[in-house]
């Protein structure tokens, strides 16, 4: 039930990571764009165990497939498949990886969704290339990767100290989560 | 693993290939369901956003008040002066219709949007406005500014639409430039340096920067004719084709207000 809880607060998170990272003015100078909904993601799945992780990493990748959804001469563009394999692989590695380090950390957190963010990015500009034809790796296209990488490193602990707390009291069963402690 | 746990994985490989499956028609609903759920938190966001932005610029002191009270002040002085010459004007100008027989010439009916966010997808070029189906909005409808096209509605909600601007590489208009016979489709690119590229022009084009650049009107599309689109800021010449690069006419970093063009007057 508690289980439950937690997972519609993360279910709702989604949505609204959507609204507020649209909201978001872009990083000069080359207008790079703040991506939330890969520093929830990986949130969601690290918190919650194996099967609800799963559920909603399908979530995630039914609300990114639909933000980017362009639908073209009456066909999708990218579609939703890759979207679904691309979160639900990530979602069994960071399960994985909470595994072995035996519990959440906010630090694999922090590293996960800038790589999260940063293979997103690149398979949906590889995904385009495809699509389109013509391969234009420029300076430009690499900082649009980098640089949204760079910021959900930075902006996902701040997400993890705010809701860390949420799992324990919902969630009796997940990976126990491990608070920083900066007084070494 | 437990008899739940192996159920619960059997139904999400079926959701996950159901969702797979799922065909445009019902995407498009769904990104519309979508839109519709984020549309309070975009709204009110959008709110929060526009009243810390005023919050600075309402902040002036005694003394910058009194130089706008006098500016705004003479500039009523000097609109109103031109006001009057105006109305002249346009008694003048309705006697001469008249006697012309001069038929007024048809012009748009826009609705007017605000600007609610830039989407953050960061290879699509789209923002998102605050007007839907309730407003009379729907596909395909052209977005202007006073100053250009801006794009096309792409998917409408009740009350949120987005917009895939000219900039995106999805977004193909017919276009013709200013004093030629030249005319070619315009799209963005992926890099993202939001110039716009006038392809399928004659490669004998003589086409010099600062020329204006308009959209063409062709039967069936959906942009009508002479709306600005851009200036020529290149040119050159490709195997087939030619190629320019134009400089967009709507200034894509300072959109806060857009007009959707639902039909003739």
């Amino acid at each position: 039930m508690r289980q439950g809880i937690l997972f519609i607060i993360l279910l709702l998170l989604l949505p609204i990571a959507v609204a507020i990272q649209d909201l978001l003015p872009a990083i000069p100078p080359f207008q790079a764009r703040i991506l939330l909904l890969p520093v929830v993601f990986c949130f969601g799945v690290m918190a919650l165990p194996l099967v609800p992780a799963l559920f909603f990493a399908l979530a995630t990748a039914l609300v990114q497939g639909l933000v980017l959804l362009q639908i073209q001469s009456g066909e999708a563009e990218l579609g939703l498949t890759v979207p679904v394999v691309f979160f639900l692989l990530w979602a069994i590695a960071l399960q994985m990886t909470s595994e072995a380090t035996q519990g959440m950390r906010w630090e694999v957190h922090a590293l996960g969704s800038a790589v999260v963010t940063l293979t997103l990015l690149s398979v949906e500009f590889l995904m385009l290339c495809v699509r389109r034809g013509g391969f234009p790796l420029e300076m430009l296209v690499l900082q649009r990767i980098l640089i949204p990488s760079v910021t959900s490193l930075l902006i996902a602990p701040l997400l993890y100290f705010a809701l860390c707390n949420l799992v324990p009291v919902f969630n009796e069963e997940s990976h126990p989560v491990q608070k920083p402690n900066f007084s070494r | 693993m437990k008899k739940l746990q192996i159920a619960s994985l059997v139904v999400l490989a079926v959701l996950a290939i159901a969702v797979c499956l799922l065909e445009s028609g019902t995407l498009t609903r769904l990104q519309s369901g979508l839109l519709g759920v984020i549309s309070p938190i975009s709204r009110s966001g959008s709110a929060v956003k526009s009243s810390i932005d005023s919050l600075g610029k309402d902040l002036l002191s005694l003394d910058q008040l009194q130089t706008e009270y006098e500016r705004v002040l003479s500039e009523n002085r000097k609109l109103r002066a031109e006001n009057n010459g105006l109305r002249d004007l346009q008694q003048d100008n309705d006697h001469l219709r008249q006697v012309l027989g001069y038929r007024e010439r048809s012009s748009f009916r826009l609705v007017p949007a605000l600007v609610l966010g830039h989407d953050a997808g960061v290879w699509w070029n789209t923002i998102k406005i605050n007007r839907g189906s309730a407003d009379g909005i729907a596909p395909d409808m052209p977005v202007i500014t006073d100053k250009g096209l801006v794009g096309k509605i792409s998917v409408v909600s009740s009350n949120l639409s987005e917009v895939l601007l000219v900039t995106d590489e999805n977004c193909k208009v017919a276009a013709k430039v200013e004093g030629t016979k030249e005319q070619g489709i315009s799209a963005g690119s992926r890099d993202p340096v939001g110039e716009l590229r006038l392809t399928f022009l004659s490669k004998l084009a003589d086409l010099q920067p600062g020329q204006k650049v308009y959209t063409a009107g062709v039967s069936g599309g959906i942009f009508p004719s002479g709306i600005a689109l851009g200036t020529v800021k290149s040119f050159h010449a490709r195997e087939l084709d030619g190629e320019a690069i134009l400089e967009p006419a709507a200034d894509f970093g300072m959109l806060e207000e857009v007009f959707i063009v639902t039909g003739a007057k």
